[in-house]
């Protein structure tokens, strides 16, 4: 009975392309957590990013009638709330956890705040469809039986992830800019020395972190909700950021981490009429990170100096 | 303040103030900024509500100060108010706790939120099974069972830190997550009430703890005034086990050898090893211990507060794992800070309700104005504004107080960030960070800050 639900799940398109949608939406997070940790600044703070860029991409998307204008609120958004990370955690030299938990707790408030502010309580409407983020069907190959629907008619922000993936990874490994980001993160005071500008390179990254975790909350609003809600992201900033230890700090095994929770995430909604408990099905990701963790599956080990606030002259 | 000892100014050291006034100062230094950071971020807050209210500039003052007036009296503006305040803060001194022994081990203990979740879940699976049980044995069993299932969720953090150098955080943040969901499935399967959905049945009566107002009467109130709506007041006895922990909390560290070694671990790992003091079995024991603190939090506020039972994502909702964070970092993690903390941020949350209702200014507002407490904490402002400012303007009474006031928070922290996970030894990453910043070692404060 089982494993006949079961076969019948997995041989499910449907099933694979909420994988993939899924885990689109761990993904872009997990970048930016990727790339700020790679430069040195540890990043809890990505659901708290992701939330301000679901309400601002919803707000602005409902004020200027425009999904352009919405996605890039919500991009900017999220943005602003890293350039707090930054300017806390750089400037001032806030411990870097504390501050990440401040973000969170902050872009609770704020959007719950502002909501009631702008709504009187009521909150959003649903969106109209011209405001929500299209799928794209891409024609003749759409139509292919399993793989069409699975990988040729995703949400638009599918493929901008796979982008972002393929050029971070390049970034990070294949270019100078990621050599220094690298350096930055594992021995400031030699990059430093080789002129390298430790706290513009740690800014940058912080802030692409808040992007692209801004750019997932239009994705979760704008794309896959279609609503405001509050507290909507429920988890997933965490989520990322398990996907980011569980995949060592690299961008590909970020996201090969984010196909494993995002699969664990479709399974659990799909495998409800058997006795296994969605709940039990979503600590997954938690479990195979907290493995990853103790080493047996190869120890993860985050770069050298991160989290560690730079002092100039200091050794 | 973590370690008193640092205060004390060495054989060779010039001694500014009288020793009957040391402890003027010693006050000033420890209190001076959590003050500021409770100040800025209320200041922040009626900012906020100025620019988001309608009306002329006079107007929007006046909403802002009423909002703040409302708040006040939800939380502490009558003794009824009190007692609601009062429910928040039980769990929040037991967390508060939870974090700030973490913290005194140089540890960030993230988890007080699941640690507290498995408490009160274990103590709900078992004290809904054995209703026939009478209450003095189920009592001890319950309050046993729920610190010892704290005390194994902190003590996986602990082993997984100090055996494979896992780093506290990361781990503290998946068990939550784990803590969370195996919640949720136990409240909506096994342990479910079939009659009321998403919950589970509640404790037997015998399980319970009375209000503080009901014992009051049934006990001393037979010879002196009862209190007249003795439910009114939802304060229950379990206010008072938060005050003994403070007390213990108190005892643990600065009369016991462990509380000792445990602060020495915190300032400075390296000395620890030198000193033959054991690192490993240390902040397992600590971890360990910080997850009975929440563990118990839990299974108090089940026991004590009327329905008696949980409800699914009641945990994953809740933000008293996170609030902890905050009360051990302003309350200095010292037990009588994590007291007037537990006080302010309690009656944030409680006062929260009433603001909105009453003034119409929505009660997520505490939220903002705990994380702007956390980030002015955490954020080294003081001394930026002190060096942004020109010379004459700074304060030159008492350079060494205002120098303490500014670097103390510092070494309560542990140390940023994923250092430690690399190196397999415990506490690694403090080292590093006492390595790289010479600014915040440990070693360093004694002399910036008798200077």
């Amino acid at each position: 009975m089982f494993f006949q639900v079961l076969f019948r799940v997995l041989t499910s398109s449907d099933l694979w392309q909420a994988t993939l949608q899924f885990g689109a939406l761990l993904l872009l997070p997990a970048l930016g957590g990727v790339i700020s940790e790679r430069s040195g600044v540890t990043n809890i703070a990505m659901e708290g990013m992701m939330l301000t860029g679901a309400y601002a991409g919803v707000m602005t998307a409902l004020s200027t009638h425009s999904l352009l204008v919405g996605v890039l609120g919500a991009i900017i958004a999220g943005g602003l709330m890293a350039l707090i990370h930054a300017v806390v955690s750089i400037n001032f030299k806030a411990n870097q956890i504390v501050s990440g938990i401040a973000i969170n707790i902050a872009a609770l408030g704020l959007t719950n705040y502002l909501l009631f502010v702008q709504t009187g309580g009521q909150g959003v409407p649903s969106l109209a469809s011209s405001l929500r983020l299209p799928t794209v069907t891409w024609g003749p190959l759409a139509k292919i039986p399993f793989l069409g629907p699975v990988l040729f008619q995703q949400n638009i922000i599918f493929y901008v992830a796979l982008l972002v993936l393929v050029g971070i990874q390049l970034l990070l490994f294949r270019t100078n800019i990621g050599l220094r980001i690298r350096a930055v993160g594992e021995h400031p005071q030699a990059a430093d020395t080789a002129g390298v500008n430790v706290r513009l390179v740690r800014y940058l990254c912080v802030v692409s972190s808040g992007l692209l975790s801004g750019l997932a909350g239009a994705f979760l609003a704008l794309g896959i909700a279609g609503i405001f809600l509050p507290n909507m992201t429920a988890g997933i900033g965490y989520i990322a950021l398990a996907a980011v230890i569980f995949g060592k700090y690299i961008p590909l095994g970020a996201a090969g981490a984010c196909l494993i929770f995002g699969l664990g995430e479709a399974l659990s909604v799909r495998l409800q009429d058997t006795n296994i408990s969605p709940n039990l099905l979503s600590t997954l990701p938690y479990i195979l990170t907290l493995i990853a963790l103790v080493g047996l599956v190869g120890r993860t080990t985050p770069p050298a100096a991160d989290g560690i606030p730079y002092e100039p002259g200091a050794e | 303040m973590a370690v008193p000892t640092v205060q004390q100014a060495g054989p060779g050291q010039p001694t500014p103030v009288p020793n009957r006034l040391r402890w003027l100062r010693r006050l000033g230094a420890s209190i001076g900024r959590p003050v500021f950071a409770v100040v800025l971020a209320m200041v922040a807050g009626i900012i906020l509500i100025m620019i988001t209210s309608p009306g002329s500039p006079g107007d929007r003052f006046t909403e802002a100060i009423s909002a703040y007036q409302a708040l006040l009296s939800g939380s502490f503006g009558s003794l009824q108010s009190l007692s609601f305040t009062l429910v928040y803060v039980t769990p929040l001194i037991f967390a508060g706790l939870s974090v700030a022994i973490a913290f005194r081990a140089g540890l960030f203990n993230i988890g007080a939120e699941g640690q507290l979740a498995v408490g009160a879940i274990t103590a709900s699976a078992i004290g809904i099974n054995a209703t026939t049980w009478p209450g003095w044995i189920l009592i001890p069993v319950l309050i046993v069972a729920g610190a010892l299932a704290g005390a194994i969720w902190g003590g996986i953090v602990g082993i997984l830190k100090a055996w494979r150098g896992a780093h506290e955080v990361v781990t503290t943040i998946m068990l939550n997550w784990i803590a969370f969901f195996v919640a949720d499935y136990l409240i909506n399967g096994p342990l479910i009430d079939k009659n009321l959905a998403n919950s589970t049945r509640p404790l037997p009566p015998q399980a319970t703890f009375p209000e503080i107002s009901v014992f009051y009467n049934n006990t001393l109130g037979a010879f002196l005034p009862k209190i007249a709506p003795a439910t009114a007041y939802l304060v229950d006895v379990t206010f008072f086990f938060a005050l003994i922990a403070l007390v213990v909390y108190w005892f643990l560290m600065s009369r016991t050898t462990f509380g000792y070694e445990v602060r020495v671990i915190g300032q400075n790992p390296k000395a620890a090893r030198y000193a033959g003091i054991s690192t490993k079995r240390n902040i397992f024991l600590v971890m360990a211990i910080a997850g009975a603190f929440s563990g118990l939090g839990g299974v108090f506020h089940l026991m004590g507060q009327f329905p008696y039972y949980l409800t699914g994502s009641t945990f994953r909702i809740d933000t008293v794992g996170f609030d902890a964070i905050g009360v051990a970092l302003l309350g200095h993690t010292t037990a009588i800070g994590v007291l007037f903390a537990s006080l302010l941020f309690g009656g944030l949350r409680q006062g929260a309700g009433l603001m909105q209702l009453n003034a119409n200014v929505s009660g997520d507002l505490v939220y903002i104005i705990q994380a702007l407490v956390l980030f002015s904490i955490a954020a080294e402002f003081l001394p930026a504004i002190r060096r942004a400012l020109p010379k004459w303007m700074i304060l030159r009474t008492r350079p060494s107080a205002a120098a303490a006031g500014g670097v103390l928070t510092i070494t309560d922290l542990p140390e940023n960030g994923n250092g430690g996970a690399q190196n397999g030894e415990a506490g690694g990453g403090a080292s590093h960070l006492s390595d790289s910043t010479v600014e915040h070692s440990p070693g360093q404060m004694q002399t910036t800050e008798e200077e």
